[in-house]
């Protein structure tokens, strides 16, 4: 299937620190594909140089054929393009309501975006109990709920998910990758971020492992979960 | 002093005090909307009064331009400069420079060349007074004797207020200047365009700015150096707790009549003290400020 993103030899630094050199991969419309490493490898940072917050020094970064790596950020999230970002970053002082509602931000369909939340609540009935409640106050994962659920309200193409599973329960990771995988079958394209390499591998058809800011391996997770250095390093033996 | 004097003078600091202080009460406002969203006090706030208020001079009294051209074409002055001090200056050095502190050097340097300005153009050599547009006939209010005009500045300062905080409160484009000022970088991918978001912002403090101008302007010698009310406007911030703006709103009002009190009861070389005495109880009873949320300790 033809590729909806392809990121195509990408460099960025921070000042002086190169973060990213030559990274280059490809997520297929319709899958799920995963990017591992460990702390620091620069998969953030890859997200965030599709998301149009890092600058990129080199390279090209393609988005349905169209080259976005000039693109401002909210050109990227208008085309449909939505990250969900690591760490809480909810909106603290907004009530759950207004998070989804800032989701929508750049979309006029009044229809179109109701139905969204509905979509939205099906997914996350917890949501809907908590709709007045600050933010701020929600719990770790209903925070990562919320955050899911105000990028499904952009009505996205692509999904960029970093570290859905950071510093929740079992029991909830394994919710919120049900769901992953249910957005997915009904048709949404995502590139997942993790450090969990089990979980990933499990859900994704091909992924690609950073290290150093440098694609070390990629192959099809099947065979990559077979790899013994794979299980050495990230599967804990 | 006898209770009855006290009594007429209580009511006559109150309501002088909520004149005076709802100028004092925009200006906050225009500061704190800058500072939530961009982490910088504008010290050239006050520059941008009085620059305001010399471009309506201009225009009506040098220029002969009628009012209702005037009062727009201030406002948009007032938008212009600053939406584009923020676009073209603050986002060059916010470039080059990732310390805030070079952000608040350049409102220094705005507030000097406003200032530098006004004083080549020769307007402000002699102290002048914006004609009034509304009669100054004197109305009682309980025993508090009060103009038409001091009427009609607190009317439309309130009213300009209520626009502000509906506008901030419950439209999108206010959810998203709310959303910048918690959270950039989340604001930013849900596709909120951050730049034009500070534009808009800082143009809008410096409309506030304006009317605060025009609507104090026929009440006082205007002078290049008449920004210098800023100060009052940032113990009403401080009073409010500098990140609030009902909290700026009700600081101005608070400084407004805690200065025609101090004038009234003590003495009016004692007014000048009056913000600082306003701020030393509020901090010292809630060092956060009235309306400021819990402290919390900034990692420097
Ligand atoms: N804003 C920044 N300024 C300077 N250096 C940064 C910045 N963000 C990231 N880095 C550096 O870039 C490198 C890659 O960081 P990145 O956040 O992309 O890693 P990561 O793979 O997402 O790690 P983690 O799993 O811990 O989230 C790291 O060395 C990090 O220190
Ligand atoms: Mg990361």
């Amino acid at each position: 299937m033809a590729d909806l993103l392809e990121i195509d030899a990408v460099c960025a630094s921070y000042g002086r620190i190169q973060a990213l050199s030559e990274v280059s991969l490809k997520v297929p419309q319709g899958a799920i594909v995963a990017l591992l490493g460990s702390n620091g490898a620069g998969k953030s940072t890859t997200l965030n140089t599709v998301s149009r917050l890092v600058p990129v020094t080199a390279g090209q970064i393609r988005f349905a054929g169209e080259a976005i790596q000039s693109w401002p950020s909210h050109k990227v999230v208008s085309a449909g393009i939505l990250q969900v970002p690591e760490g809480r970053e909810v909106f603290r002082d907004m009530s759950v309501r207004e998070n989804l509602d800032m989701g929508a931000y750049r979309r006029n369909d009044a229809a179109g975006i109701r139905r969204d939340l509905e979509r939205v609540f099906e997914y996350f009935p917890k949501l809907q109990e908590r709709l007045q409640q600050k933010a701020g106050t929600l719990s770790g994962g209903e925070q990562q709920m919320l955050l899911i659920g105000r990028a499904l309200m952009a009505g996205p193409r692509l999904l960029l998910l970093d570290e859905p599973s950071l510093g929740l329960s079992p029991l909830l990771v394994q919710q919120i990758f049900a769901i992953i995988e249910r957005l997915n079958r009904e048709g949404l394209t995502i590139l997942l971020v993790e450090q969990n390499a089990a979980i990933a591998l499990g859900c994704s058809s091909y992924a690609y492992i950073l290290e150093n800011g440098e694609v070390a391996l990629e192959g099809p997770s099947e065979h990559l979960r077979r790899d013994d250095s794979v299980r050495r390093t990230y599967l804990g033996g | 002093m006898d209770l009855q004097l006290a009594l007429i003078f209580l009511q006559q600091g109150i309501a002088s005090g909520l004149v005076s202080g709802s100028v004092y009460a925009l200006l906050a406002l225009a500061i704190v909307i800058i500072f939530k969203t961009s982490d910088v006090p504008n010290f050239a706030q006050g520059e941008v009064f009085m620059a305001a208020g010399y471009v309506a001079l201009y225009l009506f009294v040098f220029q002969q331009m009628p009012i209702w051209v005037v009062l727009p074409a201030t406002l948009l002055a007032a938008f212009l400069a600053m939406a584009l001090f923020r676009r073209v200056v603050l986002d060059q050095v916010a470039k080059s420079a990732k310390d805030l502190v070079y952000l608040v050097i350049a409102t220094l340097g705005l507030s000097y060349v406003l200032k530098g300005l006004v004083r080549r153009t020769g307007f402000g050599d002699t102290p002048r007074s914006f004609p009034a547009l509304v009669p100054t006939d004197s109305v009682m209010i309980g025993q508090a004797s009060v103009t038409l005009l001091d009427l009609a500045i607190f009317g439309t300062a309130v009213a300009v207020m209520a626009a502000f905080f509906w506008m901030f409160n419950y439209t999108k484009t206010g959810r998203a200047m709310r959303a910048v000022g918690m959270n950039p970088k989340a604001a930013q991918l849900v596709g909120v365009d951050l730049r034009r978001c500070h534009m808009l912002i800082w143009g809008l403090s410096g409309v506030i700015s304006a009317i605060a101008a025009l609507l104090i302007s026929p009440k006082i010698l205007m002078t290049a150096d008449m920004g210098s009310i800023v100060m009052l406007a940032f113990a009403a911030a401080i009073v409010g707790g500098f990140s609030s703006l009902p909290g700026a709103v009700v600081g101005g009002f608070i400084i407004g009549i805690v200065e025609n009190m101090v004038g009234l009861f003590i003495s009016s070389r004692a007014i000048v003290l009056a913000p600082f005495l306003a701020i030393l109880i509020v901090l010292v009873l809630r060092p956060q400020g009235l309306f400021g949320g819990k402290l919390t300790i900034k990692k420097v």
